[in-house]
């Protein structure tokens, strides 16, 4: 499998139905991936079961403020910077890439900086969608703990962070993202083929593809529907936010309710659960298709509100206390996705 | 503007030209409707000249009078690649920013015929305006001078310049001290506002439709002279209002958009309803948009303009292959298309405001269940839209969550509203905020806000 500019429309929408509405905007990252491929060359996809038990693997991706990183772009060259950070730490060559985030831009990020250096892509990521945290890694449900990453600013600044565990390096990380400029490029150290093979998420960049390649057939179909209210509220340090949903065609007569707040979290009809994080819940526009960013919903748009599982780790005991909606302050248990309704068309 | 000045709207479309005749209290003096050419200074000249064989003693000879233009000439000169302006790049914003260079998003053939030469240089700030790379004076300084002799205006666009300008403005000078008081330049920090590429193509979209502009100002002026009309002239902006000509030609990149919004604004005037549908029946399309608090709704960003991204607001419209001209299945072709319009689809609520030559079409397309409202004078709900309109400014400003700040940057963006409509022509006596817009940013360790503002006036 190759990344070119044929495929990477695909995989750019693919990474933004996978995001659950969040991980920064697709549309900088996929200009900046077509630059590097126009410049540098595709980028080969390997299979997590290809690369060796003790090949160095770099899982990498933006960490901060989307909005931030839309203005201050990054040069392209942040992915040298890492490598050589992550290979002076691990005392090995890098062998492969890999997204730590495949949903939004993080999903992107890598290609460019793989396509740079000549790398190749691991088909895998360490999310399987878009979280806010970086504690949400599901290697960390594997007990393959990541706690030491390089950062980079892409003005000289380097910074080497060994936390005591996930939670740590959230918090340490985090920090120095907002020190370093509001983001950085980012990249866990040390991580192996083996390591990869026991936590990471195996298959995030072709299902990005299969997703982005045909939008329709992604996941349930919940509900058509016209957004009739947004409410948004900041509550600490995150940004809650509440819309309603009236269903439209052959939904007419349903509503749903929508929270959020960097990514869609969780979608109830009459108090039941239609689908919950870490489930993937996206909203694509009625009649572009293209999947509605949490930042950009707002009242009138009509949208196809749809659903896709977590992968099955997330939907484990231990999944579901780091990423369930409780984990995001919201009172409710997780449940499956509702099945699609049975529809008539007019 | 005095209560009893005369204003004159004009809207040249895409295949007639209308202008209508207003006093000060909103009332309908007399209307002209021309087919159009090619030639703007010819159907303007042919709609002036109905307008007054209409009512010949409306303006008395050096009497106040106030003229408004709205026309899809400068946004058509974009698609056609006409007469554009050559643009000198500038991005300050190295070592950042070379993951995707200037124009590199763009369709090759606009890209060839709007750049003079496109360069990244040292220079940019923070999102808390550290300056951390001074501005690279020598590159700035060599790359004008290569670009000498084939650029016809400059576009600067610095990161993070709406927080901290002062880098554009310095090239501003360079520019002035090395090649001259007579090119132009555009700075991105009073165009766009965040998203560093958005604004950038905003930016370099404004200085190439520089010479469209002047253009059309020229046949304005020459038609107004040839009839003797001493008049004060403002030109559309894209949200309705309008702006002085002299504003018009520093940001012609508000004029995208502007003939849609007037018709908006116009329908809005003529039938009272300030939130609806509006429904504009042309010859050959139909645009249906959306009106909240008397002003078109506007688009969600990004939005995109002859294949260019931008982040600048344009009234969010839906156009259909069908007009009066076309629907030979009376409504029902309408109908079929309306069906697809995401505003009309389903529910009814909203009343519908129908204008534009074909408007009584709307009613047999539309299901009962909608309130359908046809203003007279809708064929002319352009025209009207322009004699009516305030003048209009707008800021965009970010700022962290602290309530100090927030305070601090609510005000900053309304001074600075206030002063852009200000100089885009309204009575600063006068001049109301009427849109406050707060947006949380997400993913930050301090949440931070974007604020947007609007202000608007009557004319001076």
């Amino acid at each position: 499998m190759r990344l070119d500019d044929d495929t990477l429309p695909d995989l750019a929408r693919g990474c933004a139905i996978l995001g659950a509405g969040g991980g920064g905007e697709i549309d900088l990252a996929l200009a900046m991936a077509r630059h590097a491929v126009d410049q540098h060359g595709p980028v080969d996809v390997i299979g997590l079961d290809d690369v060796p038990d003790d090949a160095l693997l770099m899982p990498c991706g933006l960490v901060g403020s989307p909005t931030i990183a839309a203005e201050r772009i990054p040069s392209g060259d942040e992915g040298l910077v890492l490598r050589a950070a992550v290979e002076a730490r691990a005392g090995a060559p890098v062998a492969a890439l890999m997204p730590y985030e495949i949903g939004g831009s993080n999903g992107l990020m890598p290609v460019v900086w793989a396509g740079r250096l000549g790398l190749p892509l691991v088909d895998a990521d360490g999310m399987g969608r878009a979280f806010p945290s970086l504690a949400q890694l599901a290697l960390e449900l594997s007990d393959v703990h990541v706690g030491s990453w390089a950062l980079t600013d892409g003005r000289g600044n380097v910074v080497a962070v060994d936390a005591a565990d996930a939670v740590w390096a959230e918090r340490l990380v985090r920090g120095a993202s907002t020190t370093l400029g509001g983001v950085c490029a980012a990249a866990p150290a040390g991580l192996t083929g083996a390591q990869a093979r026991a936590g990471a998420i195996a298959g995030s960049v072709s299902r990005a593809l299969a997703c982005g390649a045909a939008p329709d057939g992604t996941g349930r179909l919940l509900m058509e529907a016209r957004v009739t209210e947004v409410a948004r509220r900041v509550d600490g340090m995150r940004v809650h936010g509440s819309a309603t949903l009236h269903g439209t065609g052959p939904d007419a007569g349903r509503r749903a309710r929508l929270e959020l707040q960097s990514e869609y979290l969780l979608a109830l009809e009459d108090g039941d659960v239609l689908a919950a994080v870490p489930d993937i819940i996206a909203l694509l526009g009625a009649q572009s298709g293209a999947p509605v960013p949490a930042q950009r919903l707002h009242r009138g748009q009509r949208v196809r509100l749809i659903a896709l599982e977590a992968p099955e780790i997330w939907r484990s005991a231990r999944g579901l206390a780091a990423a369930g909606p409780r984990a995001y302050g919201l009172d409710v248990d997780h449940a499956p996705i509702a099945p699609e309704p049975v529809r008539v068309r007019r | 503007m005095s209560g009893a000045e005369l204003r004159v709207g004009i809207d040249v479309g895409a295949t007639n030209a209308h202008a209508v005749f207003m006093d000060g209290g909103g009332r309908l003096l007399a209307r002209a409707k021309v087919p159009v050419g090619r030639d703007l200074r010819a159907s303007l000249d042919a709609v002036l000249a109905e307008l007054l064989g209409a009512a010949p003693d409306a303006i008395s000879p050096g009497g106040p009078v106030r003229v408004t233009l709205g026309t899809r000439r400068v946004t058509d000169a974009l698609a056609q690649r006409r007469g554009l302006t050559r643009v000198a790049v500038l991005r300050l914003g190295s070592p950042l920013t070379g993951g995707v260079p200037p124009l590199w998003t763009w369709p090759a053939e606009l890209r060839a015929a709007v750049s003079a030469g496109e360069q990244i240089v040292g220079g940019g700030a923070e999102y808390d305006g550290r300056t951390p790379t001074p501005l690279d004076v020598d590159a700035v300084r060599r790359f004008l001078h290569r670009v000498a002799g084939t650029a016809e205006a400059v576009a600067v666009s610095g990161v993070f310049s709406p927080i901290s300008p002062e880098q554009e403005l310095a090239v501003a000078d360079l520019v002035r001290r090395e090649l001259g008081s007579g090119l132009p330049v555009s700075a991105s920090h009073e165009i766009g506002s965040f998203g560093l590429l958005t604004r950038e193509n905003a930016t370099v979209l404004n200085a190439t439709l520089i010479a469209p502009v002047q253009a059309v100002a020229t046949a304005l002026t020459g038609a107004l002279r040839a009839r003797d009309i001493a008049a004060e002239t403002y030109f559309a902006q894209n949200d309705g209002s309008v702006m002085a000509l002299e504003h018009a030609l520093r940001f012609p990149v508000l004029m995208i958009g502007s003939g849609a919004a007037l018709s908006i604004r116009g329908a809005a005037q003529l039938s009272g309803v300030a939130d609806g549908v509006v429904v504009d029946v042309g010859g050959t399309r139909t645009e249906v948009s959306v009106l909240v608090h008397g002003f078109p709704r506007e688009a969600a960003p990004p939005t995109e303009v002859a294949g260019v991204h931008t982040d600048f607001p344009l009234p969010e419209v839906w156009t259909l292959p069908v007009g009066a001209a076309t629907a030979d299945g009376g409504g029902d072709a309408l109908a079929w298309e309306l069906e697809d319009v995401d505003v009309l689809g389903g529910d009814a609520g909203a009343p519908v405001v129908a204008v534009g030559g074909g408007a009584a079409l709307v009613e047999e397309a539309l299901p009962g269940d909608h309130e359908v409202v046809l203003p007279a004078h809708g064929d002319v709900a352009g025209a009207i839209g322009a004699a009516i309109a305030p003048v209009s400014g707008r800021a965009d400003v970010v700022c962290d969550r602290d309530s100090d700040h927030l305070d601090a940057a609510l005000l900053r963006a309304h001074r600075t509203a206030v002063e852009r409509a200000i100089h885009a022509g309204a009575d600063p006596a006068r001049v109301e905020i009427v849109e406050v817009e707060q947006m949380p940013l997400s993913y930050l360790v301090e949440p931070a806000f974007r604020v947007r503002v609007r202000a608007t006036g009557p004319c001076v």
